[in-house]
Formats: C-alpha cells, sequence, structure tokens
C-alpha cells in the first residue's frame, strides 16, 4: 500500500492510545450518547477522493468514511487501539462455521437489518455484491478474492461472472455459504474490508462514481460534489444490532470540504472552521500545533515504512556492494528530521517494521552493527564504492512532488554526491511517480516510496514488495520496483506462508530471517517508519485511534 | 457585420481545435500518462489493468481516442472525470465558473481603477518622490509570486492577526455563492481580490505611465497645450485615450486568460472552487478529459476578449481604421 | 489635424531630422550614450546592476568563506554561535515536541546570515548563487521574447490581412495553451531521455529548457501591444508621408516604426525579467530548469514558501533581490528610452 491508498491495517498493532480515548469509557455509553449527540463534524481535504463505491475505491481518504456507512459480513470491531484487529460479526449474526478442511465458510444473516432506501438486506444482495467486485473490476478483486472458487473466470471475463461454486445464498435458511480453493488464515481479513461491503442487488453493475449506493451504516452519503463537498447525514432506516460490529453515531451529519491547502486546513481547524484535516499538517505547522494546541494532536503509530528502492538491474545499483553502500552511508536521523523529528518518526533497518508480525530488532547497516540503528558508517560506505569501481557514474532519484519526499530526494542526491556519483534528483507529480517507477521501461534507478501494511502478515511487504511474482516487466502494475528476484528467497518464503496456516510463531521467525538476508542483499534502504497525526478542533470530543479504522469518526462528538 | 462575426467564430474553433489536438498529443506522449494503471488501482492484478484499459477504450488508436472523447464532450455531453470517475466534465466547468467570474471580475475593478490612478499620477508628476514611490511599489508588486502573497495574505489575516480588530471580520477560507449572501460573498472574496490585482495594478500602471509620458511629447498634445487647454483635461481627454491602446490590449488578454482560469493559484491559495483550481487538480492528476474540457473553455475566453478588443481599437483611437 | 494646412511640414520633418541625423558624424546612438552618462540616476542604477552581478559572481568566494558547501545537505550540523554550538536543524522541545524548524538568520556574515533552508544549508550562499541562475535564465528569456514579440507585433500590425489573423491566431493558440502540462510532460520526458534539436541537445537540467519556455509564452504579452502601437503609427502622418515618398517598407520599418515602438518595448524589460524569474521557479518546481540542489532566486522562494510561518526569511530574501534587480533595470530603462527619443529633451 502507498501513502496514495494508504489505509488502516487489519490486525492490531500496538497503537498509542490518545488521552481522551481512555477517559471517555468512565461515562457509561447511553449517558455520554444522551450529552452529546447531535451537531455536525466537520472534515476538511485538500481534494476529494475519487468515486464513492465502496468496491473500487483504494483510498484511505473514503475507506475511513465507508467504515460507517457500509458493513460487510464481518468487520473490524469498532474500538479505540489494539483491540480492533479482532473480527466481529458484522451484517451475519455469528462468525461463520468453517468446514474442517478450512474451504468453506457458511454465515447466516441477522433478521430485520434494512438499507438505508428502505429495502431489506437478504442472501441474495450478499451474492451480488460478491460478484460485483469482479464485475465492476475492483482493484483488489485480483489479489484479495481470487481465493473463492470461480473466482479466476470473473477476472477474466467480469461481465458474465456468477461465481459459481464459490458462492451461494439459502434464502430459507437465511445463510450465505462461501467456498475456497485453499485454506487461507486471512480470508475473514480480506471480507471485513470496506471492498466487501453488502450492497443492495440493485447495486449498478459498474463503477457507481458520484452517484450514491445504499448502505447500512448509521450514516449514508446525501450529496457528493468532488469540486465541493461530500455530505453525510444520519441513515433513517438504522437501528443498532451490534455495538462492536456498527455503533451508533454522535453527530447527525458529517460534512468533508474539499479545496483547502494543508496550511489552510491546519488554520481553519485552530480556528475553529473545521473539525478534522485529513491531510498531514505541513512540517513547517508542527512546532505551532504541537504548543499551542498540544490537546488537540493525536499522535498514532502506523504499521508502515519509508523506503528507497534500488534498482538491481541498472548500473550502478547492479553491484550488490553499491547497494550495502547506500544503505551504510544513509543517516535515519537525518531524515526523521526531515520528518518531523523523533516523535513523529523512527530510523529503520529491516524492512518489517516493529512491532509487525515477523519483525525482529536487526542492523547490519550502521556503525555498531546490531539490534538497532545507531549512525551512518560513511567509511564502510566509500570502501564499498571504491571496490566496486563505480564511482562517477550518473545516478537519478525519482521522488514526487510533495515536500517531504522533495527533501527526502535532495538529501539522498547530496548523499550520492558524497558518495562519489553524478547523483541528480527529479520531482514529478505524485499521481504519476508510483506508476513511473514501476515501470521497467522508465529504467529508474533509484527512487523514494512508501508501504502500508495491507495485512498483519509479514508476506505483505516481503512477498508483495520484493517477490518474482510481483515484478511484471514493462508494466505500470509492478509493485517489485526494485526488480528483485531471488529463486532461493521466493522457495522459502512459500514455505514461510504454508507454515504459517500451521505454526505462525515458527513462520514468522522464519520471516524475519527472510527479512535479514533480503537486506544482506540490499534491494532497497529501508528509511523510516511514519507516524500518523490527527489535527482536531478544540470542540471535538471522544477521539478514538485504531490501525483498522484511523479516526473512529462516528465515535466522536462536537458538542 | 455578420461576415466579421463568421469569421471570428471559425478561427475560435481553428484555435480550440489545435490546443485541443496539442493538448491530446502531449498527454499521450508522456510516459507514464497512461491511465489504466493509474484507474485500476495500487497492487492490482495485471488482468485487472488490461480489463480496465479495455473498457475505458485506451486500447484504441489516438484518432479514434480524440474522436470519441471530443464527440462526448459536445455531442453526447456525457464525458466524465478519469480521477472522481462519473462526475461529469461540462457541469463541473459550469459549476467552477461563478466563484471564478466572482474572483476575477472583483480584481479586474481593482486593478483597472488602481493602475489608472497609479498611470495617471505617476506620468502627472513625473520625476517627484511620488512617481519615484509610485514605479518603486509597482514593481515590488510584479515581483511577488501571487503563491507567495497569497499565503502570506493568508498567514496575516487567518492566522496570526486573525483575533485583532484588522482582520476578525475575515470568514474562512472558500467561496460564497453570490446568491447564498451578498456580504459574504464581497467578505470572502476581497483578500482574493487584493492579491491577484496587485501584479497587474503593478504591470498596468507602468505601462499606463510610459505610454502617457510618451503621448506627452506627441504633437497634438503639444497643439493641444499651446491652445492653452487645462492640465487635468489634456491627461484626460488627449493623452490618456491615446495611451489606453496598450492597456485595453493587455486587458483584454489577462482578463480572458484569468476568466478562463489562469488563476489557479489564487484560487487554490484562497480554496475557492473556480476554473482554475479545477485545472490545477487536473493538471496534477493527469486527468485528461477535464484538462481538454477546461484548456478549451479557457481558449474561447482567450480568442472571444481578444476579438473584443480588437474591436475597441478603433473606438479608442480613431486612427487605427484599416 | 486640426491644423490641416501644417500637418505635412510637421509630419515630413521628423523624417528629414533623422535622415539628417543619420549624416551627422555621431550617430543617434551615440548621442544617446552621452546624454545616458551625464543621467545619475542612469549611472547608478548601472553601479547597483554590476554590484549584482559582482555579487553573484564572487558566491564560490564567499562559500569558500564559510566553509559550508551550499549544495550539500546539512541536517546534522553545528554552528557556533556566541561560543556555544547550536544545530543547524532545531528540534522543537516545547510542548508535544513535533517538528525540526532550520536555524534563523544569524546576521553574521560568518555563517548563517539569512538562516538555513529545510536542507540546513546557507540560505545567503544560496542566494548569491541562485542569482546567477535567474540572472541569466531572466536576462535571455527576456531578450528572445522581445525579439520574437516585436518582430510578430511588427509583421502582424504593419502587414494587416491574412497575415496578421494567422499570427494573432497563433499568439492566442499559445496564450490559451497550458504551459504547465507541457512542463510536466517534458520534466518526465526528459528523465529517460534527452531532446535531440540538431543545434541543441536538450537534458532535464539544461537552462536552454527555461528559457526557451519563458521566452515564448510570454511572446502575446508583448507582442499584442506591440502590434496595436504599430497599427497607430501605420496611420501616423510622417509614416503615411514616407510611404507616399515611396520609400522602401523595410527602411520604413527600421527608421520610422522601430525606433517609435522603443518606449512600448523598453517599458516591458524589468516587468518581464521579474514574471520570467517567478515563472522560473513555477518550472523549476515541475523539474524543468534549475534543478535541486542548484539554486536560483525562483527556486528559493519555493523552499521558503514551504517555510513561510516558521522562517519567512527565506522567501524574503530573494524577493528584495528580485525587487532591487527589477528596480534598478527600470530606472536604467527609462533613462534609455528619454535618452534615444529626439523629443524627450523638449517638455
Amino acid at each position: 500500500m502507498t501513502k496514495w491508498t494508504r489505509r488502516a491495517s487489519l490486525t492490531g498493532a500496538a497503537a498509542l492510545l490518545s488521552a481522551t480515548a481512555i477517559s471517555a469509557s468512565a461515562q457509561s455509553r447511553d449517558e455520554m450518547m444522551a450529552a452529546h449527540r447531535g451537531g455536525e463534524i466537520r472534515l476538511v481535504a485538500a481534494a476529494a477522493g475519487g468515486t464513492i463505491d465502496p468496491h473500487i475505491n483504494y483510498t484511505l481518504q473514503y475507506w475511513q468514511l465507508f467504515y460507517f456507512l457500509y458493513d460487510g459480513l464481518v468487520t473490524f470491531k469498532r474500538v479505540g487501539g489494539a483491540g480492533a484487529g479482532e473480527v466481529v460479526p458484522d451484517l451475519a449474526e455469528a462468525m461463520p462455521e468453517v468446514s474442517a478442511d478450512g474451504l468453506t465458510y457458511t454465515f447466516k444473516l441477522r433478521n430485520g437489518l434494512k438499507f438505508s432506501d428502505g429495502s431489506d438486506v437478504g442472501v441474495d444482495d450478499v451474492v451480488a455484491s460478491f460478484q460485483r467486485i469482479f464485475k465492476v473490476s475492483g482493484p483488489t478483486a485480483g489479489t484479495f478474492y481470487n481465493g473463492i472458487v470461480g473466482a479466476e473466470a470473473c477476472i477474466t471475463s467480469p461481465a458474465d461472472c456468477t461465481l459459481d461454486g464459490g458462492i451461494s445464498g439459502d434464502r430459507s435458511t437465511n445463510t450465505v455459504t462461501i467456498t475456497l480453493t485453499a485454506p487461507d488464515p486471512e480470508f475473514l481479513f480480506k471480507i471485513a474490508v470496506p471492498h466487501a461491503s453488502v450492497l443492495p442487488a440493485d447495486a449498478p453493475l459498474q463503477d457507481a462514481g458520484v452517484t450514491p449506493i445504499p448502505g447500512t451504516g448509521p450514516y449514508m452519503f446525501e450529496s457528493y460534489n468532488p469540486n465541493e463537498s461530500l455530505m453525510m447525514v444520519r441513515n433513517p432506516n438504522f437501528t443498532e444490532w451490534s455495538v462492536d460490529a456498527q455503533p451508533d453515531g454522535y453527530a447527525d451529519s458529517i460534512v468533508f470540504d474539499f479545496g483547502l491547502t494543508a496550511e489552510a486546513q491546519v488554520t481553519a481547524v485552530q480556528n475553529g472552521q473545521a473539525d478534522w484535516m485529513f491531510d498531514q499538517p505541513p512540517t513547517d505547522r508542527l512546532s505551532e500545533i504541537g504548543t499551542q494546541n498540544a490537546e488537540q494532536v493525536h499522535v498514532n503509530t502506523l504499521t508502515a515504512f519509508w523506503y528507497a528502492p534500488l534498482n538491481v538491474n541498472l548500473p550502478p545499483f547492479d553491484d550488490v556492494r553499491v547497494r550495502q553502500a547506500v544503505n551504510y552511508a544513509v543517516d535515519r536521523d537525518a531524515l526523521v528530521g526531515i520528518f518531523g523529528g523523533p516523535v513523529l518518526a523512527q530510523p529503520v533497518c529491516t524492512i518489517l517494521p516493529p512491532e509487525f508480525p515477523g519483525h525482529a530488532d536487526h542492523c547490519d547497516y550502521t556503525l555498531n552493527p546490531g539490534t538497532e540503528w545507531s549512525a551512518p558508517d560513511m567509511d564502510k560506505a566509500l570502501a564499498l564504492v571504491a571496490e566496486s569501481g563505480t564511482a562517477g557514474q550518473k545516478v537519478t532519484i525519482v521522488v514526487d512532488d510533495t515536500s517531504v519526499m522533495r527533501d527526502v530526494g535532495t538529501y539522498l542526491q547530496s548523499l550520492l554526491t558524497d558518495l562519489g556519483y553524478d547523483a541528480s534528483v527529479n520531482s514529478i507529480s505524485g499521481n504519476i511517480q508510483f506508476t513511473y517507477i514501476q515501470n521497467t521501461n522508465n529504467q529508474v534507478q533509484m527512487s523514494v516510496s512508501q508501504w502500508y501494511q495491507d495485512y498483519p502478515a509479514a508476506s505483505n511487504f516481503l512477498n508483495v514488495l520484493l517477490s518474482c511474482a510481483s515484478f511484471h516487466p514493462g508494466s505500470d502494475a509492478s509493485v517489485n520496483i526494485s526488480g528483485y528476484c531471488n529463486p532461493d528467497i521466493d522457495a522459502r518464503m512459500q514455505a514461510a506462508m504454508q507454515l504459517a496456516t500451521t505454526d505462525p510463531d515458527a513462520a514468522n521467525a522464519d520471516w524475519a530471517k527472510i527479512d535479514q538476508d533480503m537486506m544482506a542483499d540490499a534491494p532497497m534502504v529501508p528509511l523510516f517508519t511514519p507516524k500518523h497525526v490527527d489535527f482536531v478542533s478544540a470542540r471535538l470530543g471522544n477521539f478514538l485511534f485504531s490501525p483498522q479504522h484511523q479516526w473512529l469518526m462516528s465515535q466522536s462528538w462536537v458538542q | 457585420m455578420l461576415a466579421t462575426v463568421l469569421a471570428r467564430l471559425a478561427q475560435m474553433i481553428f484555435v480550440m481545435f489545435g490546443i485541443s489536438v496539442l493538448v491530446f498529443l502531449i498527454f499521450f506522449a508522456t510516459p507514464g500518462s497512461d491511465p489504466a494503471a493509474r484507474i485500476a488501482g495500487r497492487n492490482a492484478a495485471p488482468e485487472t489493468v488490461e480489463q480496465i484499459r479495455r473498457e475505458f477504450g485506451f486500447d484504441r488508436s489516438l484518432p479514434v481516442q480524440y474522436a470519441v472523447m471530443m464527440k462526448r464532450l459536445f455531442v453526447t455531453r456525457d464525458l466524465t472525470s478519469f480521477v472522481n470517475r462519473g462526475q461529469k466534465v461540462i457541469p463541473q466547468v459550469l459549476d467552477a465558473v461563478p466563484a471564478t467570474l466572482s474572483l476575477v471580475a472583483g480584481a479586474a475593478v481593482l486593478w483597472v481603477i488602481g493602475s489608472l490612478f497609479v498611470g495617471v499620477v505617476a506620468a502627472a508628476m513625473r520625476d517627484t518622490v511620488v512617481d519615484r514611490g509610485l514605479m518603486i511599489l509597482s514593481l515590488i508588486g510584479i515581483s511577488m509570486p501571487v503563491f507567495w502573497l497569497g499565503e502570506v495574505m493568508n498567514l496575516l489575516s487567518q492566522s496570526r492577526f486573525h483575533d485583532t480588530w484588522l482582520f476578525s471580520w475575515v470568514p474562512g477560507l472558500g467561496y460564497v455563492p453570490l446568491s447564498e449572501s451578498v456580504g459574504g460573498w464581497f467578505k470572502a472574496l476581497v483578500i482574493p481580490w487584493i492579491t491577484l490585482a496587485v501584479l497587474y495594478i503593478g504591470i498596468y500602471g507602468r505601462i499606463l505611465r510610459a505610454n502617457l509620458i510618451e503621448a506627452y511629447s506627441e504633437d497634438y498634445i503639444r497643439t493641444a497645450r499651446a491652445k492653452g487647454l487645462s492640465p487635468t483635461r489634456i491627461m484626460l481627454r488627449h493623452a490618456l485615450r491615446t495611451s489606453l491602446l496598450p492597456f485595453v490590449t493587455m486587458f483584454g488578454l489577462d482578463f480572458g486568460a484569468l476568466v478562463g482560469g489562469a488563476a489557479l493559484l489564487t484560487e487554490v491559495v484562497f480554496g475557492l472552487n473556480g476554473v482554475g483550481r479545477l485545472t490545477f487538480h487536473a493538471l496534477q492528476n493527469l486527468d485528461l478529459p477535464v484538462i481538454l474540457a477546461t484548456v478549451i473553455y479557457a481558449s474561447f475566453f482567450v480568442v472571444a476578449a481578444n476579438a473584443v478588443v480588437d474591436m475597441l481599437y478603433a473606438v479608442i483611437d480613431p486612427r487605427v481604421r484599416k | 489635424m486640426s491644423l490641416p494646412a501644417d500637418s505635412n511640414q510637421a509630419a515630413a520633418s521628423p523624417v528629414a531630422a533623422r535622415h539628417l541625423a543619420a549624416v551627422s558624424a555621431r550617430g543617434p546612438w551615440a548621442l544617446a550614450f552621452r546624454r545616458l552618462r551625464r543621467n545619475r540616476s542612469a549611472v547608478a542604477s548601472v553601479v547597483v546592476l554590476l554590484i549584482v552581478v559582482l555579487l553573484t559572481l564572487l558566491a564560490p568566494v564567499y562559500a569558500d568563506y564559510l566553509g559550508v558547501d551550499p549544495f550539500r545537505s546539512n541536517l546534522r550540523g553545528q554552528i557556533e554561535i556566541g561560543g556555544e554550538a547550536v544545530a543547524v536543524m532545531q528540534q522543537s522541545t516545547t510542548g508535544l515536541g513535533l517538528g525540526v524548524t532550520p536555524i534563523g538568520p544569524t546576521w553574521n556574515p560568518a555563517g548563517y546570515m539569512l538562516g538555513a533552508d529545510n536542507q540546513g544549508r546557507d540560505v545567503a550562499a544560496r542566494l548569491l548563487y541562485g542569482g546567477r541562475n535567474s540572472l541569466l535564465i531572466a536576462g535571455a528569456a527576456t531578450a528572445i521574447c522581445l525579439v520574437l514579440a516585436t518582430l510578430v507585433g511588427i509583421v502582424a500590425g504593419f502587414l494587416g490581412g491574412v497575415v496578421d489573423m494567422v499570427l494573432s491566431r497563433i499568439l492566442d493558440v499559445l496564450w490559451a495553451f497550458p504551459v504547465y502540462l507541457l512542463a510536466i510532460s517534458l520534466s518526465i520526458v526528459l528523465l529517460t531521455s534527452t531532446i535531440d534539436l540538431g543545434i541543441v541537445t536538450i537534458t532535464a537540467g539544461s537552462l536552454a529548457l527555461p528559457i526557451f519556455i519563458i521566452g515564448i509564452i510570454y511572446v502575446p504579452y508583448v507582442a499584442r501591444p506591440v502590434r496595436a502601437r504599430v497599427l497607430t503609427l501605420r496611420q501616423s502622418e510622417f509614416v503615411l508621408a514616407a510611404v507616399g515618398l515611396g520609400l522602401p517598407t523595410q527602411r520604413i520599418l527600421r527608421h520610422d516604426i522601430l525606433p517609435n515602438l522603443m518606449p512600448t518595448i523598453i517599458v516591458f524589460v524589468p516587468i518581464l525579467l521579474a514574471l520570467a524569474i517567478v515563472t522560473e521557479s513555477a518550472l523549476s518546481y515541475l523539474s524543468i530548469g534549475v534543478q535541486p540542489p542548484d539554486a536560483s532566486w525562483g527556486t528559493i522562494i519555493q523552499d521558503g514558501q514551504s517555510l513561510l510561518y516558521s522562517r519567512p526569511a527565506v522567501a524574503l530574501a530573494p524577493g528584495i533581490a528580485i525587487v532591487i534587480t527589477v528596480l534598478a533595470l527600470n530606472v536604467l530603462g527609462d533613462a534609455v528610452r528619454d535618452a534615444l527619443d529626439p523629443r524627450g529633451q523638449v517638455r
């Protein structure tokens, strides 16, 4: 996952709970509801996030909303902190019955639930929704839901998708049965995200774009103009069926305004004209809000990392010594400073972020190799470059045009110059950069990118970012940006994934080894793990954050 | 008369066609511009990307794609954005017009009055302290990038001095439609107007002063002086009239371009949802349908404004006749 | 016009005067130069411009004296202020301790006189280096723009008819063209390939690119007023007289039209220069022209833009440099115009 589509994590990585989250539990929920229900939450972002079709939109910006507008069969528990990693039944009455071979999941639907347009939620809607994921060519159709029987046919020919044998509904018993081609320990996570939301069976079989599709949550979309605002109001047909799965919201309406720069968003929140800003506050304002508005700032850990992919198929990075040299030379503390200081980021040496399954503290590329990074080792780096005989070669670093990214790029350019290269840095529009650096035709030697977890599984970083299977030469969709393909390591990753179904702990130990062995080849430079800043208005109460949902918008109040 | 108008219209279509083809070619000549992968989403399976490519017709030849897009833009009028899919491009542009028109019209009033004042006073008091002071101010105005000035205005009026008597009246950033509240519309736009106008007051003031001084050395002014006409009358009736020619020419260029969306940085900094901001986001996202629509829209205003200016020439200076 | 009997004489006289001047020992340009030297403010403005150029040329000397490379990131650097070591990039220590702010102006030429930018580099030293790029790009772009615009304006205005129509519409296309799209596209194209124009090969960091782009995009802005002026001049008595005398068109253009256009053109010089410097910053932001870590006044303003709330001096310093340069040029332009104007002495 990259910055543009970063989303909530699927299970619990420890989150730094904000103080408000803990104090809130002192009062009972009914009392709080009586005292704070009503009002309007005003959100603000620089730009709209695209379509509001929950089966297609793949941005954090709208996933954060979808959790309070749509429901799946199961969902992540709506609580702040690590507890949100738990999957709870949502539209399903209880957790599914799973067959002994792990292939068949049977869900019993709750009775009496209605969509926001007043129609009943039935098994046909569930079946149609799973077919729709493929019919609209959803972004994760081929990566999340390809394990369902019949999915392969749906991917090649979406229009005729039936998922025959993969999903079936029984109206008389109100049950839905899903069959997989192979056991998948992560399947429930995959259907707990908004891409598996249950929509009415008559939802359009194409991207709904700016037209709202009825949902089941406490709020519903009322109107959407991507140049102005997105309006959400209470769903008149909502009745709370499970506080864990979909609690009622406090505010009567939520309005998301678009079009203020990040600087202007900070000022709007300070002046009480907005309750929350979507974009990260510009580094220029961090010190100011951290001092003057300290109570309104919430800092939370993300399981993600910033890294610099090195193209292992292009000189000078086709020489492992050069890749190692760059790893030795990068001053992670300097980069942490660019991002906003140690409170907001943490230097890393491994691919798997701290606290992530499979992560083990380890660092080879530092002054005193050991468990953590301490300082760059320029002498060693220079020696390696000299050994490789590549000094003087041209290196171009491609970054996107956000201010922090440009600063990181400029720093790396300066560093590569120190190492003896003829380095330059180019920034291109953020929306193009990510696809541009993936395509081998563009001959990108070095770039800067970010990855946010999809799965709480090591495979989601290591296998997605560095396996032979995710390297597609000549394609814009080739997320193995380094072009790294090591058959030995690939085999070990396959084995670890197999092992995970039986012995997750042993598998994670293997992943830690794989991470270290990959880094010995140094196909990338892990830079730092970022944290997330939420800046909210003074009137906003009960701020809860979980790695899955990020800010639990429906659980905050404004009066 | 009718023939002139028709000829102008034909030329306008030529300009629009030329620009749209150029934009289209540039777009597809850009590596990484292929919208399929971006539409499909991050880490989409290659099959999904192919599916999107077929669905959107990106696998067809460029002339066909151009023709289809133009047809959807002008004939069926159902062309939709690549980024905010489902959003029709034409209503998107039309919705954005009021904000841009309000911004540019207000700023134009300011900069015409301001630059007339600066130009006339500086020329009349040539080589005095007043003249020098005005010229220094106008050059400072020209040297300030509008994105910087806008951000400084925000810094002062929204942040640092927002709670003082000076700026407590300033509403939050954003456009307030005139139909909603006249007072709100005015308050929301005062600072953007000033920010946008500063540059043009500087440029036009300088140009006007130079032309007035030039006019003063012409024979007919000397004749007028010799006839004993009052200096004010000479300035306003005679000198100013001929000096307005370049002034009006540039006004046509700038007004046309700004109404067409060239005030993009001003709109972005002040959060005004006008054509400029639309263009800005479309360019950032390489959203071809919106880029095409805004560019064609902009070229309409540029050509139209220049046509009006050409007609005004004969009114301002009777010597210009063909 | 009110004195028809005299108008013929009045119209003929400038032509005659100019022809007389041409044969006299001192040409009009030499005469203008002498007038210019006597103008005190003109001399002062030349001195200011020379100082600006000299300072930018001495940039390496200053950087050497500082001992800090203004093109290298210095995120972990320290400097000594009042005997104490101070970090160049200062971690916030108040409240939640968010954010890192570069050091502000020390007002001490020995280091960080104007503070540091986001990379911990000395803004004062970068300002001097940046001046070279800015003056080169803006100067060359202004020259190209003026030459092209004058040419187009004269041809369109004097010939009229179909030529005028075609040229005017081409100017319209140019004026309505989304330059940013071209810049975005070019920056990406140039990442992988170079553009070979036969005479010059253009690479991503090539300064020729911003020079030509800026030189061309402002052509309509100057060409249309020039054309308007030519339309007036063409109907003026002395040009009609020259045409009546049967003088060749080329000669009329060179001797009667062009000199009378000079005031219109000269006034554009400082304006274009300022606009070019600002436009250059937008282009380099899109990775066209001056590339990091290299600097120009425009890119320093861009750097300062992201420090506006904490370190406003970073954006202000290049702005002041631009104003000083443009102001000096403006004074010089006025003086040149006065010196060239044969009627300038009569007020």
